[in-house]
């Protein structure tokens, strides 16, 4: 990589308050994005990506706690780089939305249901400095056209006379207002119907290449992840299990989870729809197994992996696991690129 | 997949109209208008019937008490009862009906017997007004504060502040309205000698005569200072505790965390965000509290001597003044449904999802 | 026990924890103990304490005396004991208060789920009814009502006093009945032809049984407010002691304006009001233990 990473997550871990203990729901977590690159997060629900997401940008609830960790985000050639968990309030509030959109989970009541569409475009503008009311409805306008949606119409409707994959869009178009560098989106597709999903693809690939925006994704939808991402993470149990080249991941996963995760799902590309769930659940984030989190539903563990967590290391380039048994997996297809090679 | 019907054809004048009639039979303020105006026709048909056909009724009790009182014929005092109530006591039911109808639609209520033939409504059009001020000055007072307080709890929820205003809130609220008079007048008027409770009767200095001088207002303010007190106690702990169950559950709302990530001033989140939603439904409760606290208005005017619309119809009841009954329990039930629907209204256009008739 | 999505108790059982949890569950909030102990406490007032407590009588030499060992909360102007008093006057208040949530609850269970069962034109009647009594003021009503109909007995004040305050409940019985008779239980009972007041009866009620025990306690608490009323206002003849009474005897005598009656002014009013805080409290415990799916009706 020649230029530096936008948003660079290191060694952070987040645990919830709870009466019994600390809910470790994110731990040790390292990855880097950069500029114009996607970024899948993808695991079980409760594994922590949501988390992940609403730290970066500090959203947790009180009972949340950063208890380690660095969120730096460099935004330009120009600025230094700034850890966005030391920001002040005020700083932070800049940093949202500005530099950092996040598109939430629930579209269907993430917009005020009392106010216009065009208020909440133009309150977000002014609340970062953007006065002049006629430009930021022309790029409201403009950017509605750009997500497929009818844009006067929108504009002045209120949320409940959009349908839910309207909102969706909207959500998405004023995640672009500002022209952010990054733009997290969680589970940006469940709860939408397949044709309003694939319009939403498609709306985001097309984006992703005019406005350059880097785009980290929480989703347990793979195909989805495999279509947009350009790398994946794999998260289990708070912590990434493994990161790489999206095909290198897909074609080649090195660790069982991830392995896992694609038989569970039927291959939306044609081919053998053979579903096989992964047996057991996700273990107690209170109270850990001692080795890996995954051992105890994990078809290739071996007494070492009760005892001893495997590291998160390079195991080809640019791919990371942390599995002990990492080399016994099986190759799911051959790379095309490398069908043609050789 | 661009949601729009891009159908060129102007549509037809009839068309467009039959859809505006059709709308506005559908909107939420033309269903709102209607509802009061039919609760409005039940009560008068009910009082009528009350008045007239029951057996017992204030007309026949009317008639016996001039019978034997005044030693007058049957005849004689069923005629002098009509003047009073100024409806024909001879004619057929329906006419007595739409008679008494009519009459009311000129805003002739009848004659008042206590106080020596004036017109029903002379007396409301001139106590009314002081029971609408007061009251309404008390809800309006208590709904604010009680707005602030709950919000405030509900922030700082589980601390000192919100244990101990729940506690005086849920204790407050249990007390009947027209017991909190006699607590004032005792700590105000009795202990700590405050106001000089017993002499102030009325609605203002009774040395002033009523013009806009500061001297008058003030004089008004002060002589309402201990029912406004009354009703403000009454209600603020209710509204603090339904704001504040209010507010918790909006601050779990997706739509305030999108406002925080959307860099929106704590300012504009607090009230655009989580104000403005969580007191909806205190709109449509505020349109309930009118009927109570106006209820309880009869007993704390006695209280506290405050010369409105309360006082009068205790003192017609014990008169047994029955056109003057009458004539205030309509007045007070009419006050009461329009200001259920100016509640109704102002939360229509607070909610845009009512305001266009689409939620239900 | 903690399921997000109620799930319907699979038999007719009722849905009422043992009575040990339910003590349990009171012990876990403090405010709830404090408002059965206070209930149990005026109850027990009602109930026994006219047995053990004496009539109270003129003492000309005690009057007006600040509280003392003897007498606990002082003496009125006529050195009557005024403990005694609102013992004693508590019993005719919290009768005509019990009477009233029977009957309220009673009318309110039989026109809701009529209401709901029968639909048409019963249906838009009841409604009408209900909307038309919740927009005439409560208080304004009854003393219209007071001044025609004599409320000489317990049953008539609670009769009239029942009159104005069905349609919250009713409201809440109709949708409960509407929803339930959906689900699939109620169903069966239909399909194997049960009849009507069984389903009624049998299926529905019980499953709402906190609601109603919570309603039956708000219906006492209005009940008090416009009895209480009623009587300060003179319009309920009286004989016997009676804690309205003896506000009613305060507010004509011009007492409220002195200082040696506080005592005996201020011991009704603590009384009703901490009768009806115990009250609320209590109803508020039993919504928050049973955390009724039925929470909103209206």
């Amino acid at each position: 990589m020649t230029h530096q990473p936008v948003l660079s997550i290191q060694n952070l871990s987040v645990a919830y308050m709870a009466r019994r203990g600390m809910v470790k729901a994110v731990r040790d977590v390292s990855f880097d994005v950069f500029p114009s690159e996607t970024v899948a997060v993808i695991g079980e629900s409760g594994c922590g990506k949501t988390t992940l997401a609403l730290a970066l940008v500090r959203l947790l609830s009180r009972s949340a706690k950063i208890t380690s960790g660095k969120v730096i985000f460099r935004g330009g050639d120009h600025s230094a780089p700034v850890d966005v968990l030391r920001l002040n309030q005020r700083q932070l509030r800049a940093f949202r939305w500005r530099n950092c959109a996040m598109v939430f989970q629930s579209a269907l009541n993430a917009l005020n249901p009392v106010l216009k569409i065009s208020a909440q475009v133009q309150e977000t503008a002014r609340a970062h400095g953007e006065h002049d009311a006629k430009r930021v409805e022309e790029r409201a306008l403009w950017l509605f056209q750009q997500v497929r949606l009818d844009p006067r119409r929108v504009y002045n409707a209120y949320p409940h006379e959009l349908s839910g994959g309207m909102r969706q869009r909207v959500l998405l178009a004023l995640g672009l207002l500002l022209d952010p560098q990054v733009v997290i989106l969680d589970e940006p597709t469940t709860a939408l119907d397949v044709l309003t999903q694939r319009t939403i693809i498609e709306v985001l690939k097309r984006l992703r290449e005019e406005m350059g925006f880097a785009l980290i994704f929480i989703s347990h939808d793979l195909s989805m992840a495999a279509e947009l991402a350009h790398r994946i993470v794999t998260m289990y149990a708070g912590s990434v299990v493994e990161i790489g080249q999206v095909n290198e991941v897909f074609y080649r996963p090195k660790h069982p989870y991830t392995l896992g995760l694609m038989r569970a799902v039927p291959n939306l590309s044609g081919g053998r729809a053979e579903l096989v769930s992964i047996p057991g659940s996700p273990p107690d984030l209170i109270d850990l197994p001692k080795g890996c989190a995954f051992a105890p539903r994990c078809s290739y563990a071996q007494a070492i992996c009760h005892e001893q967590a495997p590291p998160l290391e390079m195991r080809a380039p640019g791919h990371a696991s942390a599995c002990h048994f990492w080399d016994r997996l099986p190759v799911l297809r051959e790379l095309p690129s490398s069908q043609e090679v050789g | 997949m661009v949601e729009t019907s891009l159908s060129n054809a102007p549509p037809s004048i009839l068309a467009v109209l039959r859809t505006r009639i059709e709308r506005l039979f559908k909107s939420y303020l033309f269903r709102s208008l209607l509802q009061a105006l039919f609760t409005i026709w039940l009560v008068l048909s009910v009082t009528f019937v009350l008045i007239r056909l029951m057996p017992g009724s204030p007309v026949d009790i009317l008639v016996d008490r001039l019978v034997s009182e005044q030693g007058l014929t049957r005849e004689e005092a069923l005629s002098q009862a009509a003047a009073m109530f100024s409806v024909n006591f001879n004619a057929p039911i329906h006419e007595q009906y739409f008679q008494y109808l009519g009459n009311l639609l000129r805003g002739d209520l009848g004659v008042s017997i206590s106080s020596t033939n004036t017109p029903v409504i002379e007396i409301i059009a001139r106590f009314l007004p002081w029971t609408l001020f007061s009251v309404g000055l008390g809800l309006l007072i208590s709904f604010v504060l009680g707005l602030l307080l709950g919000m405030l709890m509900a922030y700082w929820r589980n601390s000192f502040f919100d244990i101990a205003i729940s506690t005086v809130a849920s204790f407050l609220s249990s007390i009947p309205n027209y017991l909190l008079p006699i607590i004032l007048i005792y700590l105000i008027g009795v202990q700590w000698k405050l106001l000089p409770v017993a002499r102030m009767r009325g609605t203002y200095d009774p040395k002033l005569t009523p013009s806009l001088t500061p001297e008058f207002i003030a004089s008004v303010l002060l002589y309402a200072i201990l029912p406004v007190l009354t009703y403000v106690l009454s209600q603020v702990g209710h509204w603090a505790l339904s704001m504040k169950n209010s507010t918790l559950s909006v601050l779990g709302e997706e739509y305030v965390n999108a406002a925080h990530a959307r860099g929106l001033p704590q300012r504009r989140i607090l009230i655009a965000y989580v104000g403005r939603n969580a007191s909806l439904p205190l709109f449509t409760q505020l349109a309930l509290s009118v009927g109570s606290v106006v209820g309880g208005a009869i007993i704390i005017e006695l209280f506290f001597m405050y010369q409105g619309i309360g006082i009068r119809l205790f003192e017609a009841i014990g008169a047994r003044d029955y056109p003057l009954m009458q004539g205030i329990f309509l007045m007070i039930t009419v006050s009461t449904v329009l200001a259920n629907l100016l509640a109704d209204l102002l939360y229509s256009q607070l909610d845009p999802r009512v305001r266009l008739g689409t939620n239900k | 026990m903690t399921t997000a999505t109620p799930s319907l108790p699979q038999s007719r059982r009722l849905p009422w924890p043992r009575l040990g949890s339910l003590w349990r569950a009171f012990r876990r909030s403090p405010s709830g103990a404090i408002g059965l102990f206070g209930v149990t406490f005026f109850l027990l007032m009602a109930l026994i304490g006219p047995l053990i407590v004496p009539v109270p009588r003129v003492n000309v030499q005690a009057r007006s005396q600040p509280p003392s060992f003897a007498h606990i909360l002082g003496t009125d102007n006529q050195g009557k004991d005024i403990a005694a008093q609102i013992v004693h006057g508590s019993r005719p208040v919290i009768t005509v208060a019990v009477l009233t949530g029977l009957i309220t609850t009673a009318i309110a269970i039989t026109l809701g789920a009529l209401a709901a069962f029968l639909g048409g034109l019963f249906d838009r009647l009841v409604n009408s009814a209900a909307n038309f009594v919740l927009t005439i003021p409560y208080l304004v009503a009854m003393t219209v009502l007071a001044s025609f109909i004599r409320l000489n007995s317990p049953i008539t004040q609670a009769l009239i006093l029942s009159l104005w305050s069905w349609p919250v409940l009713m409201r809440t019985v109709r949708a409960q009945v509407l929803s339930l008779r959906e689900r699939e239980y109620v169903e069966a009972a239909v399909a194997l032809n049960l009849g009507t007041p069984h389903i009624i009866f049998r299926e529905i009620l019980p499953n709402m049984a906190s609601y109603i025990a919570i309603s039956m306690i708000l219906a006492m608490t209005s009940a008090i407010y416009a009895q209480i009323a009623l009587i300060t206002l003179g319009l309920v003849p009286l004989s016997d002691l009676n804690w309205g009474k003896m506000i009613f005897s305060a507010r004509t005598t011009g007492a409220i304006y002195l200082s040696e009656t506080v005592w005996f002014i201020l011991s009704p009013v603590l009384a009703i009001a901490l009768f009806q805080w115990s009250l609320v409290t209590l109803a508020r415990s039993i919504e928050d233990i049973f955390n009724p799916r039925l929470r909103s009706g209206a």
